[in-house]
């Protein structure tokens, strides 16, 4: 596949999509948008570019900020993202629809990141990692204006929620983050962990229970 | 409704409570149930603090080129493709069948060259007799001298007598 042919179907596929934060719910309009990416799989599998890129469109964003708040490194999220997106396009010949799209995607995202995470890369962007929180939050502020107090506080509170989650070991961190921002069901997060549903719950049990005893001042 | 810190499933109904995921009659039950627990309604508003400062946490935005690098590596990848097809883990299996057939004629190659030929070894050493005339004639004289000093014995009367 040549690059001028994928920007060519990119461009195509310009057509009103769905919102790229969409979440999984368990409505039919979520499960009509399962099948769809599944049939968009078979599609790109047939050689058809411009289903991957509408497939790209549909979860890049979950994807990266998952990855984000997972390795807390915005650059790296991205990179990740950039391997997981590259293995499903290298799978298409093999894809088989068995399981739902979504809980294949976010498998391939939380083993990348949960690796990441156990090499010890984190360590070696530690710099760059203090750099972004405060980059990412002036960003945020920026569009909020608040007053420097407001912003310090803000600061303060926010940097307190980024330490709580990074001090969560790794899966009940991948299980909250997919349970609270993805608004995944049980069964999908056991799905992704490759676990059972009641081994997902004592994560979350767990993982909210340390950060009641953390954040709960916040209240 | 019973309070759930008895039931034992406290945490599990708190935080599907507090990301409004429990059903509506459920929902509209413990609702009720906290406005008169103050046990459930601490635990409640705690989760709820974690929830809501979880909120706060905004992703940053993404690469303008997020897309473009992403087709750069695919495009990168494809043309790897080729020689990744060629020298990678498929052959393993192409030949997979023939790999015990290889192994053994790898050992017998080693054996051989170890030990040597095998006809080396099998056959026993031919050792020619070297026997001269001289000898042969003496041996024929001792046979002689033997006869004349052997007494000669009744063998053929005994043996007429009995026929």
């Amino acid at each position: 596949m040549s690059l001028e042919h994928i920007r060519t179907a990119a461009a195509a596929v310009q057509s009103p999509q769905p919102s790229p934060d969409e979440r999984v719910s368990p409505d039919m309009t979520a499960l009509a948008s399962l099948e769809r990416d599944a049939e968009l799989m078979l599609r790109i599998r047939e050689g058809d570019q411009a289903s991957f890129s509408l497939l790209l469109e549909r979860h890049r964003l979950p994807v990266i900020h998952f990855l984000y708040r997972m390795v807390q490194n915005q650059a790296v999220a991205e990179e990740l993202a950039q391997e997981v997106f590259l293995r499903v396009y290298r799978s298409r010949d093999t894809y088989a629809p068995t399981a739902k799209f979504t809980t294949w995607l976010f498998r391939i995202a939380t083993h990348l990141a949960l690796n990441w995470i156990r090499d010890g890369k984190n360590e070696k962007s530690q710099e760059s990692l203090d750099a972004e929180i405060a980059e990412g939050a002036t960003r945020q502020v920026a569009d909020r204006g608040r007053t420097v107090e407001q912003e310090m506080l803000y600061q303060a509170r926010l940097g307190e929620v980024r330490q709580a989650i990074e001090n969560l070991p790794a899966k009940q961190k991948s299980a909250v983050l997919m349970h609270k921002y993805e608004e995944m069901e049980y069964s999908q997060i056991a799905g992704v962990l490759n676990c059972s549903e009641s081994a997902v719950k004592s994560l979350l049990f767990r993982a909210y229970e340390t950060l009641r005893s953390r954040l709960a001042h916040m209240a | 409704m019973q309070c759930p810190k008895e039931n034992g499933n406290a945490a599990e109904l708190m935080i599907a409570y507090v990301a409004e995921a429990l059903e509506p009659a459920t929902q509209i039950a413990l609702e009720r149930h906290i406005t008169q627990c103050a046990d459930c309604r601490e635990m409640a508003a705690q989760q709820k603090a974690v929830w809501d400062a979880l909120e706060d946490w905004k992703p940053a935005p993404i690469s303008s080129d997020f897309d473009e690098k992403l087709y750069q590596r695919i495009a990168q990848d494809e043309q790897r493709g080729w020689w990744r097809r060629l020298t990678g883990a498929n052959w393993s299996w192409a030949f997979r069948p023939a790999m015990p057939v290889a192994a053994a004629c790898a050992a017998l190659i080693v054996a051989f060259l170890i030990r040597g030929p095998l006809s080396e070894y099998d056959s026993t050493p031919q050792v020619q007799p070297q026997v001269s005339i001289e000898q042969v004639e003496r041996a024929l004289d001792d046979v002689d001298l033997l006869k004349q000093l052997t007494p000669s014995a009744p063998v053929e009367e005994s043996a007429g007598e009995r026929i």
